[in-house]
């Protein structure tokens, strides 16, 4: 099987360091390690991004509750509170929640009965503020709504949402280790390749030495391989990597919108996609050189 | 007149063991011919090794072209080991290559283009005999063709020193004497040849070679000539 890319190099170079002892599965196995690292960059930029976005928005927010056991106090209060809410400096929006809505709510636990008007809900008010406040912010909101109601609870959606912040910044952390050890595993997988053609080629290199040839030129045979298997391998395991991320998304879009909401693949993530396998083909260039230059220095 | 290799008291060790060569001291001159000869295991090889630069002395100093090559640092050899064309022992032809890119790989490591080598690859392997084979690879020649393409190898990129270690070993004797013609011919271009060989009769193919015979490592001078410039050689046709 002629190697990918072949056409890339020159003919008599090809004939020096033949294709079919060297790259052979090589590529394949790049094409492999790019698939898992693009899957692992996926996975750490998405979350990267819902942690981000999550707590950039959980900070801005609060829920405010009115718990008036009265449904028609409630419902006046809900109306009261929210306009003293606009009024509020501070503030940017205020949103009031229907009461079927919050009945919804609480249906995946209590089912048909939910709807029951003897059981009361608290009536809900999702406030959002210009920038994210501080506690002392929130009970000073508190006190001037209780001028209203005595029963009103004001909670910063921080405070509930920072566990799941929390998971999804470790997640981040833990998918950018799986990257980072998984480019060190390509390295090395390059390390080891080259070596073993180094070995099979020693004959060939050192009768090219002994003509002359430098060091770089020898390395120039081996790295130029090495990178056009690895963009090869790149551009497999994006493809690959496309697909997989394609049907998943599809699969996150069908659900409810909630916690993974935010799980998406922002613009710039896509861009990164594509770019890391140039990067690795880089990479696996610069570590083919260094290989062949750290062995060729050990014969005059 | 500055000499091309010049040898001062070099000694060469492999290893922990005793001394391959000991106190080799000699001077090469441009456009000379020299043949070195001695029984197996006298070190004739490791000399050459030396010449062409592939090992650094234990100790002692080589100057080649004028300059230390033992304490030069390893990126400045290349220019030096393209001035020296060298015939290997074993051919040392690379297995995968034909003929023609076999002869053609010093000229590509020199950097000449494709449309440049072609004319004189072709001419050499036509000199050697061997233009129908260009596409062969080393398996499927015989020992003496392999000896020629190797030969060709050595002097296509017209070295300025030819390093050849019995180079008529595997080949006729009527294709020894045409490749000590081309060996002479390279001679009489300015090219100095030293030639290690065990076949005496060769000696006197060519008049005015010098001779340097080593035995035990330690390197005689029967024609004395080895300190001074040799006279003018006069080469038999």
């Amino acid at each position: 099987m002629a190697a990918p890319f072949a056409f890339a190099i020159p003919a008599h170079d090809r004939k020096l360091i033949p294709d079919g002892r060297f790259s052979g599965t090589m590529s394949w196995v790049m094409a492999i390690m790019l698939f898992l690292t693009l899957l692992a960059a996926a996975a750490a930029i998405s979350l990267g991004n819902a942690a981000n976005q999550g707590s950039d928005t959980l900070a801005s927010e609060a829920t405010v509750q009115l718990l008036d056991p009265d449904p028609a106090a409630r419902a006046a209060q809900q109306k009261a509170v929210a306009e003293l809410l606009r009024r509020t400096q501070g503030v940017e929006a205020v949103t009031v929640i229907p009461e079927a809505q919050s009945r919804k709510l609480i249906e995946p636990w209590l089912g048909e009965a939910a709807n029951d008007a003897d059981i009361p809900v608290p009536a809900l008010i999702d406030v959002r503020f210009d920038s994210p406040p501080t506690v002392a912010t929130l009970r000073q909101v508190q006190q001037s709504l209780r001028r209203v109601s005595q029963s009103v609870r004001i909670d910063s959606h921080a405070s509930w949402m920072e566990p799941f912040v929390s998971l999804m910044q470790t997640l981040f952390l833990l998918a950018l280790s799986v990257m980072l050890l998984l480019l060190l595993a390509t390295a090395a997988t390059v390390v080891l390749s080259v070596r073993g053609a180094l070995n099979t080629h020693r004959t060939t290199i050192e009768i090219m030495h002994m003509m002359g040839s430098t060091d770089i030129q020898a390395a120039r045979l081996f790295q130029r391989r090495v990178a056009l298997d690895a963009l090869f391998g790149g551009m497999v395991g994006l493809l690959a990597a496309i697909l997989v991320l394609w049907l998943l998304g599809s699969r996150f879009s069908a659900l409810e919108p909630g916690l993974l909401a935010d799980a998406g693949m922002p613009l710039y993530g896509w861009l990164l996609l594509v770019v890391i396998p140039v990067g690795v083909a880089a990479l696996a260039m610069l570590t083919a050189r260094w290989t062949v230059l750290s062995a060729l220095k050990k014969i005059i | 007149m500055q000499s091309v290799a010049e040898f001062d008291n070099v000694g060469l060790r492999y290893g922990t063991g005793s001394e391959t060569l000991t106190d080799i001291s000699f001077t090469l001159f441009p456009g000379s011919f020299y043949f070195l000869t001695g029984p197996s295991g006298a070190g004739k090889t490791s000399l050459l090794k030396l010449l062409y630069l592939s090992l650094r002395p234990s100790r002692g100093a080589i100057r080649m072209f004028g300059h230390d090559t033992v304490t030069m640092t390893r990126d400045r050899l290349p220019g030096f080991r393209r001035r020296i064309g060298v015939v290997f022992q074993d051919f040392r032809l690379v297995p995968h290559l034909t003929a023609f890119d076999n002869i053609a790989l010093p000229l590509r490591i020199a950097g000449i283009t494709e449309k440049d080598l072609q004319g004189p690859v072709s001419e050499m392997l036509s000199w050697i005999g061997l233009s129908e084979r260009a596409e062969a690879r080393p398996a499927m020649l015989s020992g003496g063709e392999q000896q020629r393409v190797a030969i060709a190898r050595a002097v296509i990129g017209r070295p300025e020193i030819l390093v050849a270690d019995e180079p008529t070993g595997n080949v006729d004797p009527e294709m020894a004497v045409r490749l000590l013609q081309l060996f002479a011919a390279l001679n009489r271009l300015g090219t100095t040849v030293v030639v290690a060989t065990h076949d005496i009769h060769l000696l006197q193919e060519i008049e005015g070679a010098q001779m340097m015979r080593l035995e035990k490592g330690r390197l005689s001078d029967p024609t004395g000539s080895l300190k001074h410039p040799p006279r003018p050689l006069i080469l038999k046709n």
